[in-house]
């Protein structure tokens, strides 16, 4: 493992207690990844890989263990300072798209611009850039429900990359998609790594496509990491 | 995020939902609007009472009787019967005649006197007949801005053979225009005399049963102008439907007391008024001109007196009037907690999103916040517009009515800036207040759990 990663996860643990029954998520998991590198994580279901991105994401916080993201210490931020991080570091994509019905797709692509006290101008140029980036030129005015689900997934793609994050965390981004615009989306995710200089980490059941584009594969057995193989070496 | 962005997205999703925004904004006006129109009223009323005592200087007027019990003639009606004043013999009684008017003009701050003696009288115009009392007021008075002239003049002198009616008396006369009465003949038929004075005589003298002050005496005037009638009571110095000048009432009242004042036929017994009115130059003197009139054994009413009544009694009618607008205003917010409660439970995921693309709880709180008090400003902005449609239909309504009772036109209503401003902003806060619960909800809303699919 490297102690020096970009993002080091340590002994992470995450447990769930509803009432009296106290389910583990994530039992001291530790993974390193280093900075621009494509982690592909799989495992069957309920074995906390969700948990473990919302952790990485700040979107939760851990039982024990920590975190350091290029050199914080993430999960002993303030629950102010941890929205901050998401907003400026984090980028996030989720099986279900989750963007905003109402809004159009230009729309949803602009609202965390929102949050960065970004100018509206500003707003409106950047989101449009990104669904260009995205392939989604011409279809800014349209809503969610208008759009394909793998044209919705650009979306996501394009809204979580509009604040310039460093790490693009992806949910099962193609877990509702069919096989032939899943390659495409995470073909997409590929080039924008290096584009864009992401760290990507993306989980998914099929192992097949994370091997095709991924540089690691970490696996995940009932909260525990089974294993964090390496695909590909540093480019 | 900016305020303007606040502004902005909050109004976007307001209208993204317009039924449910509309509905809930409508319960905020008519909470809103009854308000200000329950406030709106009560200015109005206590601006049409101090602006038209004010504008009629009637802080500046000082009532003025005797202090004995029975009035002026009857207190010397007793003295004249050799039997016992009423209250202590040595205090001194006053008479409010020709002499003490001279004096009390006398007194620093004193503009004018003007006793004050009405009389009962059947008044006949044309075919038409009212009953009503007559009022001797000076030339000098009408001329005077305790009189609002609607068409005509003052009558030329104190002996002129004119008088002055008021609008109402004209309209129950069935005369449509005052412009129209000027100029008429009027009749005056005065039909009884002071019953006390009689009753008093009888008592004295035992033979009052014999010679019954009853007089029938017609007398024709012109009307000379057409005055407004007043729509307040109190100490005013003016409230009559007739007024007719001291000259001319002198010859009529003499033949009105035949019967009687041969009795009391001392020249004195005739200049005995039963009240007196002051006028002071100038409110600040009122008080002092009072403490000078009381130590000349005269008993004085001011309505300078009763200012601090007035304003209390106007504090509680303020608060009566809240009160009952405070019900609107409590279903109003109860609306808006249930629209802020539905919206976040529909944006549920949308509130996970925000999190997730870095929204501080405070975000989110202000999100909703900004929602909450944009239908607090529509509601308060339409609720004035509401508040002042209503009043402006009452107004009619009600001027309308009372038009046909000679009242002249009134507005029951006023909204000054404040109660404008006032009136937004409160509706403002209140649907802040309504809103903190639900936001503090959707700020404390998980993340992990709004995103999870399905
Ligand atoms: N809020 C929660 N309360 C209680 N238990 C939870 C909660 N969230 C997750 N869990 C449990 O933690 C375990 C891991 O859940 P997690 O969502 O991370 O699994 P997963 O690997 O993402 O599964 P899937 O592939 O189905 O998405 C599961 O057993 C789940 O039931
Ligand atoms: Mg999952």
């Amino acid at each position: 493992m490297d102690a020096d990663g970009f993002i080091q996860i340590e002994e992470l643990t995450k447990v769930y207690s509803s009432g009296p029954v106290e389910v583990v998520a994530l039992r001291d998991a530790t993974v390193s990844i280093g900075r621009g590198r494509f982690v592909g994580v799989t495992g069957t279901s309920g074995s906390g890989k969700s948990t473990l991105m919302n952790l990485l994401g700040g979107l939760d916080t851990p039982s024990s263990g920590r975190i350091r993201v290029d050199g914080r210490w993430i999960s002993e931020l303030s629950k102010t300072d941890l929205a901050l991080f998401r907003r400026h570091t984090i980028g996030m994509i989720f099986q279900s798209f989750n963007l905003i019905p109402s809004y159009s797709a230009l729309e949803n692509v602009a609202f965390p611009l929102l949050f960065a006290d970004v100018p509206r101008k500003e707003r409106v140029r950047r989101a449009a850039e990104l669904l260009c980036a995205v392939g989604l030129e011409g279809r800014s005015d349209h809503r969610p429900s208008e759009l394909s689900g793998g044209e919705q997934q650009r979306v996501a793609v394009a809204r979580a990359l509009v604040n310039r994050p460093t790490i693009l965390l992806a949910d099962e981004p193609t877990g509702n998609l069919d096989s032939r615009t899943s390659r495409q989306i995470v073909q997409m995710l590929y080039d924008l790594r290096a584009e864009q200089g992401l760290t990507i980490v993306m989980i998914s059941h099929e192992e097949a496509l994370l091997r095709e584009f991924a540089d690691e594969l970490v696996r995940l057995q009932d909260g525990t990491v089974l294993s964090q193989e390496t695909l590909r070496g540093r480019p | 995020m900016r305020a303007s962005d606040y502004i902005e997205h909050a109004w976007t999703n307001l209208w993204k939902k317009k039924l449910r925004t509309a509905l809930t904004t409508g319960g905020v006006v008519i909470g809103i609007g009854s308000l200000i129109c329950m406030f709106a009223f009560g200015q109005g009323i206590q601006r049409n009472i101090k602006d038209r005592f004010t504008e009629l200087e009637l802080f500046n007027y000082i009532n003025v009787s005797p202090r004995s019990g029975g009035g002026a003639r009857s207190a010397r009606l007793r003295r004249h019967a050799q039997s016992q004043p009423a209250g202590d013999p040595n205090e001194p009684i006053a008479v409010l005649d020709d002499d003490l008017l001279e004096e009390l003009m006398r007194i620093e701050g004193i503009e004018a006197a003007y006793p004050e003696m009405r009389f009962p009288a059947q008044i006949r115009l044309g075919t038409r007949e009212q009953f009503t009392l007559v009022q001797v007021v000076t030339s000098k008075a009408c001329g005077s801005a305790m009189v609002q002239l609607r068409a005509g003049r003052a009558y030329a002198s104190d002996d002129a053979n004119e008088v002055m009616v008021s609008d109402s008396l004209l309209r129950r006369l069935d005369i449509r225009t005052a412009e129209g009465a000027v100029g008429r003949e009027i009749e005056i038929r005065t039909v009884v005399l002071d019953f006390s004075l009689q009753s008093l005589a009888r008592m004295a003298f035992g033979r009052g049963d014999q010679r019954l002050p009853v007089s029938n005496r017609v007398y024709s005037f012109t009307i000379a102008g057409v005055l407004e009638r007043m729509g307040f009571g109190g100490p005013l110095p003016i409230r009559s439907d007739v007024f007719v000048p001291p000259g001319a009432a002198a010859g009529m009242r003499k033949l009105v007391l035949t019967g009687v004042s041969d009795l009391f036929q001392s020249p004195e017994e005739t200049a005995g008024y039963s009240a007196v009115t002051v006028k002071v130059a100038s409110t600040r003197q009122v008080m002092s001109v009072k403490a000078s009139l009381e130590e000349r054994g005269l008993r004085t009413f001011a309505l300078m007196d009763q200012l601090d009544e007035m304003q209390k009694g106007f504090i509680i009618m303020d608060m009566f009037l809240l009160a009952i607008g405070m019900i609107g205003i409590a279903v109003a917010s109860l609306g808006i907690v249930n629209t802020m409660v539905m919206s976040i439970l529909e944006r549920y995921r949308e509130i996970g999103v925000m999190k997730a693309v870095g929204a501080t709880d405070g975000d989110v709180q202000k999100i909703f916040l900004f929602e909450s008090g944009m239908i607090g400003l529509l509601g308060g902005v339409f609720g004035l517009a509401l508040a002042w449609a209503v009043s402006f239909v009452i107004n009619q309504v009600v001027n309308g009515f009372a038009a046909r009772e000679g009242v002249p036109f009134i507005q029951y209503f006023s909204f000054p800036w404040w109660l404008c401003l006032g009136g937004i902003g409160f509706s403002i806060l209140v649907s802040l207040l309504a809103g903190i619960y639900p936001t503090r909800r959707a700020a404390r809303v998980d993340p992990v759990v709004a995103l999870r699919h399905d």
